[in-house]
């Protein structure tokens, strides 16, 4: 199977809990996760600032090893970071003296070595001119805005054809038009490879564009899936008639409702 | 009527590092009443805090000025308290002195025990009594900000002004505080103004949201009120029937905004994305059509009220804008897919006249003839139209407000100012929107302005201008409103065995035909004065101005059936392209557009009369078709069909030279 022909991977979260030793003993932050991500599904996590997101989407990065359950994709554990997994943060992590070409084509030679540079260097031009970039190849960093760093990140990732992508609040320091903009190239990007995608936002307009299934976590501590709700939308969606559809209001007050009345306490 | 707090015809410029001017608001007029609460929204830089500083008094407007109960605001003072988004506080007290020392600055005459115990209060009122002896820098942020606003209230002023109070919490401290803050204001009863950049927020606490549009010249493009009850919460405010539809609203003229900043058109969308779209859509995008607040809009309204458009199968939502700028740029950009225009105005719009983009459109029907008035503000001492042309012959200026695009009470007014003599010229026309012309008037910026009956009826109400002149002593039963729709959209919806054009036409028709009658007239008040069309304010004006017969008598003696516009009968509603013709010598005589090559294709393609006579079918209307071939304006000038180019060069004042072919 050719690195392209690869499809999304299922994702299971198994009663996964977390705990952190702290100066009064034991903080549990997570306990009694159960998830199943279908392969390709797009699934957006919500939930209050400090409540566990983070941390959930770290087991299965592989950055944090759950202290309890386990994370399996396509059946098999977890056991660390992978090229399988590629996370997307919102301060873009991107290397400063590098330009944004250099970049992406550093993350592709991670998993590819010994094939030409030519090669790479041609497939991550393409990936650049996807989101826009086909100008700012040759820019640092530090030359671009917030959204076209971000943008540079996204196609770092979306170039090594991940499996699963994670996103762990991408576009949460971005204005509205951008976040915009960048929401749609990545559905366009996430509609060609068929990756499973797990995402962190606060942002619930985000989700309800974005994803297949909203999942809700509870207030921490010992934070838990309080809720799922199901996004009927038809894709591709069009973001003026999703606002128009009386079940796009009902969904964002159900969502509401869970984070303000039943977690605001 | 003396408001409580008004901001009038406000301006303000700013003086670059280079030199250069920049005009961050321009003409900025709002009233706003006792214990009112006010959002002001907009993207960032379009001047809402500087408005915000502005009422504050810790900013001076470049023009125009704030009067806050009868007196003018030019400094700051205890009676208007501002609360940041940065809290400021100071960090060296506690939380308690922060509070304490503020009312020991500002109500000197209180003793030292009362306020002690208004220092209690407020901090009580916050819920931060147990935290009163901490240190700023030991609180959370919302704890700072609820201090904040704690030694705000404590010093009861007249008015709160709160600058993005809440921009730098987490979502559910936030909301914990919006429903604090909301209490306390209506509890308080405190007229408050708060600029935000969330929607919800706005929704939520507001009475009316105020946007804005994006700088440089950043104005007023929309009020919204909130129509829901209060006292208010959050839970019962979302499950609001209207609650979404308001966002939209807020969103949309946002997104808008940003769009036209940007002036980069959306990439058109491939045809079959669109068809597949439409075909899974559970429910397809209504139709959009845009109109600004005139009696001309009755048809639409009612429409709208009798469920009309949902007979024909459609989904219409009307939109209420605030200038015809603003239909201008919506229909450029496709928010809307049609609107009432001034008659006018669809042909300035096809040939691109006055230098702008052409953008073509198709009249499928005539909404209103006659109602225009010209106004004259009661400072200039003139009463009648022999008096306005006395002052002009005797070469005194004359400053006139007419609406912000080309419209036929300008077109009219023109014709008979040269009919009469009067070179148009002498007179210094001033385009705004209908909406800004009252306040311009009784501001002293323009001495008299031409526009709809509505605006007239206002003036006369509010004692500062009188109607001298009406548009049907210059051509009675002339056409005012049509609705146009985009070319492309007809365009798009036609294939449809179910013309979405005719469905549209065929709804308003019906409805143009209760307007006519006489019978209905009470009732057709009630549905222009509803919240959700001008709104209950103007009911009593409008019942002065329309039922009564106070106003001038011209005003109300438009047509023998009815005393104003007319609607429907007499064949009114025909988009006939014999008038468009008229518009087309006009636009030529004053040089505003070329005289077009090829103007009987051009009328056709305007004026969608086969629209109009499908609908008229599907209704089982006939003899809706006029046959004239001569149209008689006023004073017995014709307008013949045959010979408009001679008629246009032989018109006075003419750009036109009597040699062209």
């Amino acid at each position: 199977m050719t690195v392209s022909e690869r499809r999304g991977r299922r994702v299971e979260f198994n009663a996964i809990g977390k705990s952190f030793p702290s100066d009064s003993g034991c903080v549990e932050v997570l306990q009694g996760v159960n998830l199943s991500v279908a392969a390709g599904e797009f699934v957006c996590v919500i939930g209050h600032s400090g409540c566990g997101k983070s941390t959930l989407l770290n087991t299965l990065s592989g950055f944090e090893t759950p202290s309890t359950g386990s994370v399996l994709v396509e059946g098999e554990p977890v056991e660390g970071p992978g090229p399988d997994r590629m996370v997307v943060f919102q301060n873009y992590a991107l290397l400063p003296w590098k330009t944004a070409l250099e970049n992406v084509v550093l993350g592709l030679r991670s998993i590819r070595r010994g094939e030409p540079r030519e090669l790479l260097v041609s497939e991550a031009k393409a990936m650049l001119e996807t989101v826009g970039l086909g100008d700012a190849l040759d820019c640092h960093p530090g030359e671009l805005s917030g959204g076209m760093r971000q943008r540079v990140a996204i196609a770092r990732a979306m170039a090594m054809k991940p499996p699963v992508l994670i996103l762990d609040e991408p576009f949460g320091a971005l204005d509205p038009i951008t976040k915009e903009e960048l929401q749609e190239e990545l559905l366009t990007l996430w509609r060609q490879q068929r990756c499973t995608v797990l995402m962190i936002t606060h942002d619930i307009d985000e989700a309800l564009f974005l994803s297949d299934r909203v999942v809700m976590l509870t207030n921490g501590p010992s934070a838990s899936i309080g809720e799922i709700l199901s996004i009927p939308f038809d894709r591709p969606r069009d973001r003026d008639s999703l606002l128009h559809d009386q079940r796009y209001g009902e969904l964002r007050n159900r969502a509401l409702e869970f984070l303000y009345e039943r977690q605001g306490g | 009527m003396a408001s409580f707090l008004q901001l009038d015809s406000v301006e303000q410029n700013f003086t670059r590092a280079d030199g250069t001017v920049l005009e961050a608001l321009s003409t900025i007029n709002l009233e706003i009443s006792k214990g009112e609460f006010v959002s002001l929204v907009g993207h960032s830089g379009c001047g809402k805090s500087t408005l915000l500083n502005i009422l504050a008094g810790l900013n001076q407007p470049s023009r125009g000025g704030v009067i806050l109960e009868g007196r003018q605001v030019t400094e700051p003072g205890p009676e208007r308290m501002v609360v940041f988004q940065n809290y400021s506080l100071l960090p060296w007290r506690s939380v308690r002195q922060n509070v304490a020392l503020a009312l020991r600055e500002v109500k000197r005459e209180l003793s030292a025990s009362e306020r002690a115990e208004r220092t209690e209060a407020a901090l009580a009122m916050v819920n931060l009594d147990k935290v009163a002896e901490r240190m700023p820098g030991q609180l959370s942020g919302g704890m700072r900000q609820r201090v904040a606003i704690a030694r705000a209230l404590a010093l009861e002023p007249k008015l709160l002004l709160l600058d993005e109070p809440f921009g730098a919490l987490d979502a559910l401290t936030r909301g914990h505080l919006q429903e604090q803050l909301m209490q306390l204001c209506q509890k308080a009863g405190i007229t408050t103004v708060m600029v935000t950049h969330d929607v919800d927020e706005a929704l939520l606490l507001s009475d009316r949201v105020v946007l804005l549009t994006n700088g440089p010249k950043a104005h007023i493009g929309r009020i919204v009120a909130v129509p829901f009850e209060r006292p208010r919460c959050r839970k019962a405010v979302l499950q609001h029937p209207d609650y979404y539809k308001l966002r939209n609203e807020l969103l949309e003229f946002l997104h808008d905004q940003r769009r036209l900043s940007n002036r980069k058109p959306a990439p058109p969308k491939p045809a079959a994305e669109l068809q597949a779209a439409a075909a899974s859509s559970p429910s397809p995008k209504p139709i959009r059509l845009g109109y600004l607040p005139g009696l001309d809009a009755a048809p639409l309204l009612v429409a709208r009220q009798k469920q009309l458009f949902e007979k024909q199968g459609l989904r219409v939502e009307l939109l209420r804008c605030q200038s015809w700028e603003e239909i201008d740029d919506l229909l450029r950009i496709e928010r809307l897919d049609g609107a009432a225009l001034s008659a006018a105005q669809p042909l300035t719009m096809a040939t691109g006249a006055m230098a702008s983009t052409p953008l073509p459109m198709v009249v499928t029907q005539t909404l209103s003839r006659n109602g225009n008035a010209l106004v004259l503000g009661t400072q200039l001492s003139i009463s009648s139209s022999e008096g306005l042309l006395l002052h002009l012959r005797q070469g005194l200026p004359l400053k006139l407000g007419v609406p912000d695009r080309l419209s036929m009470a300008e077109l009219l007014l023109r014709h008979w100012l040269a009919r009469q003599g009067v070179d148009p010229a002498q007179v210094s026309w001033q385009r705004r929107s209908p909406m800004g012309l009252l306040a311009a008037l009784e501001g002293g910026l323009i001495d008299g302005f031409a526009a709809g009956k509505l605006r007239a009826c206002l003036a006369q109400h509010r004692r500062s201008g009188r109607v001298v002149l009406t548009d049907s002593a210059i051509w009675p039963n002339h056409a005012e409103k049509v609705l146009a729709l985009r070319e492309s959209w007809v365009d798009a919806h036609s294939n449809q065995a179910n013309s979405a054009a005719v469905g549209l036409t065929a709804a308003v028709l019906e409805a143009a035909a209760f307007c006519d009658q006489t019978s209905h007239r009470q009732e057709l008040l009630q549905v222009l004065t509803e919240p959700q069309a001008f709104g209950p304010q103007l009911l009593a004006p409008l019942q002065e101005g329309l039922a009564e017969s106070n106003l001038a008598k011209d005003l109300n003696q438009a047509t023998s059936l009815l005393r104003f516009n007319r609607f429907f009968l007499g064949q009114a509603s025909y988009p006939d392209p014999a008038e468009g013709l008229w518009v087309l010598t006009q636009l030529a005589r004053w040089g505003m557009a070329p005289w077009p090559n090829h103007r009987q294709e051009l009328l056709e393609r305007v004026y969608g009369r086969r629209l109009f006579l499908e609908a008229c079918d599907r209704l089982g209307m006939i003899d809706q078709e006029p046959t004239q071939r001569r149209y008689q304006l006023a004073e017995g000038e014709y307008f013949d069909l045959d010979e408009p180019l001679s008629y246009a060069t032989n018109l006075p004042f003419s750009t036109l030279s009597p040699c062209l072919p």
